[in-house]
């Protein structure tokens, strides 16, 4: 899915994108992320777990909020947590023990990292359909 | 803060993910009811949630344990933590959690009661039904604050008993 994008990107067929100075740094930029994790579920969960901070968030709380299938949930915060972004901690709530997931450096940084490129695409978006 | 755990007799671990959640939920509950914490609120896979709130309690973990505060609470405020410890008695996460999500549906961002629980539904599909709906009445007799309208409204359905109880102490 990333690579599609960049080459859509490339093309400049995202927004009107004209080239220029700022869709350059964008591609430049682009080489330091973990393209991996460029995929509609694990961005979600990333953003998910980052979003409480110190706190963990827990497997059926992603799962409700998600609505994704277990498989799929399974798998992608295996990927997650292998990777070192997230690390999960078995919690008890309510006389009951659950699994949950929390943020690590790493992954904060990884997500920060992220985040800001994304905002800098869409703004080089926006600028570009204002001009043209 | 410190001081609304005191009044509603809550010793937290900040350790334990359910006393953190529990903090959260009340804290909430008791902004949405009129107390002023100041802390901002937002929509998360948790339902509503504070970054701020966690930063806080993890950098005063000490005095939050130990409930220490030299702030007193006003008396409208102790008021309104008695009406919040005679309907949550007791503290259950799962009630208090479902509670919070419908107010900040309800009458925080003001939809209308089908689409808020709805929303809760979804959101809380691992808790039963029973919790759902004692979660959500409890948020109701917590927060609800009937409108002008209402207001009026009740008074008219109302005009016709107090007119004949006025009628029959005449005569």
């Amino acid at each position: 899915m990333f690579r599609l994008f960049k080459y859509y990107l490339a093309k400049g067929l995202i927004g009107g994108i004209v080239l220029d100075s700022d869709f350059l740094s964008l591609i430049e930029e682009s080489k330091a992320l973990n393209s991996s994790v460029f995929s509609l579920i694990r961005l979600q969960l990333l953003s998910s777990i980052a979003g409480v901070g110190k706190d963990s968030v827990t497997y059926r709380e992603l799962k409700a909020a998600l609505q994704v299938t277990d498989g799929a949930l399974y798998t992608n915060l295996k990927f997650l947590e292998e990777t070192g972004y997230i690390a999960s901690k078995r919690i008890t709530l309510e006389g009951k023990e659950l699994e949950s997931y929390l943020i690590t450096q790493e992954g904060l940084l990884a997500w920060e990292q992220i985040r800001n490129w994304l905002k800098k695409l869409v703004e080089c978006g926006v600028k570009n359909n204002e001009s043209g | 803060m410190v001081a609304c755990l005191k009044a509603i007799n809550l010793k937290p671990k900040i350790d334990e993910f359910e006393d953190r959640l529990l903090i959260q939920k009340a804290v909430y509950l008791l902004q949405l009811k009129g107390i002023k914490t100041n802390f901002s609120y937002h929509l998360y896979v948790r339902g509503p949630y504070s970054k701020e709130l966690t930063d806080e309690i993890y950098d005063n973990r000490n005095k939050v344990e130990r409930l220490e505060t030299s702030l007193k609470l006003s008396n409208t405020e102790a008021k309104m933590i008695g009406e919040f410890n005679e309907l949550f008695f007791g503290l259950k996460p799962g009630i208090l959690e479902v509670a919070a999500t419908y107010s900040l549906f309800a009458f925080d961002q003001k939809q209308d009661a089908i689409t808020a629980l709805k929303n809760v539904k979804r959101m809380k599909s691992f808790y039963s039904e029973a919790q759902i709906a004692v979660g959500i009445s409890k948020a109701k007799e917590f927060l609800f604050r009937p409108s002008e309208k209402e207001i009026s409204e009740l008074k008219e359905e109302l005009r016709p008993w107090q007119e004949a109880s006025a009628e029959s102490m005449r005569g």
